[in-house]
């Protein structure tokens, strides 16, 4: 036997490793903090241009809208339920407020189209919850089902056609600056103030999920339905509030859209869903439900955003992109994988 | 995308259809143009020529019509209308080629005249007309860049996306036009994919515009990447800086025409388009020859290049693009 020390501090040195094994799997978007260090300082290395402020501007901007969509898709998750539908729902009414309002109200403010927005979503995704509550029929189907319907009656009723006369005050509002940043190359970097949109909404969806009854519901019934119906967790509530939650932001999300495109394209949007919950899953939630943090999922939004943002800085051919994007898709969920069973 | 548009839109194959016109004095010779999609801005402008062939020529009446929603299957149905109406020609912009080719068969058969646009895979039809050559196309994008850029510098290139086919022909043939007359222009990063979706294309120009600073030109892919181009760099404030190149609707661009941040758009025109489709009818039915280098009499339709087509007709090109900038910008109102 090798001596008394040798053993003693080989226990030391597992048990820590045991330790911080189980702190990372409390703390799940410390692997998703790390997988963006270790983009970050790639990329930096390969390309020095990357640390620029302009840069953080440009990846906060494109994270706006994926990061609203993903806060809604976070809370549906947690729930144990899944949906496809918030991009149709985005993209109708971004399209049709934007062209109704630029018809008969182009004066309208900003706030209220944002609360109409917000309104109109709410209101299908309350129609999504009821289908997926009475039909009793997967979530995954019910919203592959509701987003054709939706997108179809978009492009059927509403209209095809690229629409440009943006009113005013949609377009001001995304033309807002919080800060503005003078580049060595002689170019300006902004950031605009819609990114505080998303901010307010992480910390809105961070109180409701973990300091309200509705927060406790939906992770009960994400985590096991049967037993906590039987608690008294009412699933036909809580699956409906998920729905129109994520309603209510994919509304915002299309109306910021338009915003800082200063178009509305009936064609936009739908088809981001994947990345959408790339990076909720690369966020630390998990697909089977019950879990997931606000915390991560921003992580995870950032992490997406800046991999499908750094692809041309690093010089990799148009061509390899796609597959460059889905290689770290995989890598990355594969360190999650290791997680998992640490 | 397409595949989600026309999933959306044959689900909802409601019988919206557009009623045809009556038609005019019965000893006239009827032409009808079938577009893809009725009251669209394109087609509305298309109907412009059509109208006005019918008007300028003696004999003959000319309307259009098209299905309320971009369907081939409804196409499909207005053109045997057609058929049992007995018209003496059709025009037709499919929607769908593949899916046309039984109908056309059938209008052929019963003797009458078929001529197409924008459809060189299609084997039933008489005439197809082609705007102009793609890669002809993609050169004249180049050689308008290389004059913007000074013949030198730094460029790069859109495309809607990397399956576009005829994007892909204008990305490279601009970048062989490049290679072969201006040897200080350097070619980066070609043909980013926009996804048709102008976002796309903003934060892929300002990554670009990180990358290489010293960026001189762009040239655009699909009709929305001049828009988000535009948008990236007027928010640099590289206006004027920068010049940018590409296929785009004038109305929808005209602001960043306006402003400076889009140099210029080409595009063909409709109207002529329209014009022209109806001639070329309007020939089949007089039994005309069609050869090669033929002018039909208006700009960009002077020299028609002709060639077999995939069936028993022919194709005829033009060189029938139009550019557009702020200076002429008014006289494209669509």
């Amino acid at each position: 036997m090798s001596d008394f020390v040798w053993t003693n501090s080989t226990s030391e040195d597992q048990a820590s490793m045991k330790r911080i094994g189980r702190w990372l799997i409390r703390n799940p978007p410390v692997f998703t903090l790390i997988l963006i260090v270790l983009v970050s300082v790639t990329i930096g290395a390969i390309a020095p241009e990357f640390w620029q402020v302009s840069n953080i501007f440009d990846m906060a901007r494109a994270s706006v809208v994926t990061g609203l969509f993903g806060l809604g898709f976070l809370v549906i998750l947690a729930a144990g339920g899944i949906d496809l539908s918030f991009t149709a729902i985005a993209a109708l009414m971004m399209y049709w407020i934007t062209t109704a309002v630029a018809a008969s109200a182009p004066w309208m403010p900003m706030p209220v189209i944002l609360v109409i927005a917000a309104l109109g979503g709410t209101i299908i995704g309350i129609g999504n919850g009821l289908l997926v509550h009475y039909l009793r029929a997967p979530a995954l189907i019910v919203t592959i089902g509701t987003s054709y319907v939706i997108r179809g009656f978009l492009l059927t009723f509403i209209g095809t056609e690229l629409f440009v006369n943006i009113p005013l005050p949609i377009e001001e509002f995304g033309k807002f600056e919080l800060w503005r940043v003078q580049t060595d190359t002689g170019s300006i970097a902004i950031l605009p103030a819609y990114v505080l949109m998303l901010v307010a909404a992480a910390v809105v969806t961070w109180w409701i999920l973990n300091r309200t009854l509705m927060g406790r519901a939906i992770f009960a019934i994400g985590g096991n339905t049967s037993i906590a119906e039987r608690l008294g967790y009412d699933a036909r509530k809580v699956q409906v509030f998920v729905f129109a939650f994520s309603g209510f932001l994919a509304g915002i999300a299309g109306m910021l859209h338009v915003s800082a495109n200063r178009i509305a394209n009936p064609f936009d949007l739908v088809g981001t869903e994947l990345t959408v919950i790339a990076a909720v899953v690369l966020g630390g939630a998990r697909i089977t439900g019950g879990g997931g943090s606000v915390l991560g999922t921003i992580l995870g939004v950032v992490l997406i955003t800046l991999v499908n943002n750094v692809l041309i800085l690093a010089g990799i051919p148009s061509t390899w992109q796609t597959f460059v994007v889905g290689c770290f898709i995989v890598l990355a969920g594969a360190v999650f994988g290791t997680r998992k069973s640490a | 995308m397409t595949l989600w548009k026309k999933l959306a839109l044959s689900a909802v194959a409601l019988g919206a259809m557009v009623g045809t016109s009556s038609l005019a004095a019965a000893d006239d010779v009827q032409i009808t143009t079938v577009v893809k999609l009725a009251g669209e801005t394109w087609f509305t402008r298309m109907d412009e020529g059509v109208v006005q062939y019918g008007e300028e020529t003696d004999g003959v009446t000319t309307n259009e019509i098209g299905p309320g929603k971009a369907d081939a299957a409804q196409q499909v149905r207005l053109i045997e209308d057609l058929i049992a109406k007995n018209v003496d020609a059709i025009a037709v912009v499919p929607f769908d080629p593949p899916m046309l080719e039984g109908v056309l068969k059938r209008a052929m058969d019963r003797g009458i005249k078929v001529m197409t646009h924008e459809a060189d895979n299609l084997k039933n039809t008489q005439v197809d007309m082609e705007a102009f050559d793609n890669a002809a196309f993609g050169a004249h994008f180049n050689d308008q860049l290389a004059d913007c850029m000074g013949k030198k510098g730094t460029w790069t290139s859109f495309v809607g996306s990397l399956g576009s086919l005829t994007h892909v022909q204008w990305a490279d043939a601009s970048a062989a036009n490049a290679a072969e007359k201006y040897p200080d222009m350097k070619l980066v990063s070609p043909k980013n994919e926009s996804f048709n979706d102008a976002n796309t294309a903003y934060n892929k120009t300002k990554e670009l515009l990180k990358k290489y600073p010293d960026l001189k030109g762009i040239q655009g892919g699909s009709a929305v990447d001049p828009i988000g181009i535009g948008r990236a760099l007027e928010e640099a404030g590289l206006v004027g800086k920068i010049c940018v190149y590409g296929i785009g609707m004038p109305n929808d661009t005209s602001r960043y025409l306006k402003s400076g941040a889009v140099t210029g758009i080409s595009l063909w025109d409709p109207k002529d388009a329209g014009f022209v489709m109806n001639k070329i009818a309007k020939m089949l039915i007089d039994g005309e020859e069609f050869t090669d280098g033929m002018d039909l009499g208006v700009p960009g339709y002077t020299n028609m290049k002709l060639k077999k087509g995939p069936g028993k007709g022919i194709i005829v090109t033009g060189q029938a693009w139009i550019d557009v900038n702020k200076d002429n910008l008014d006289k494209y109102d669509f």
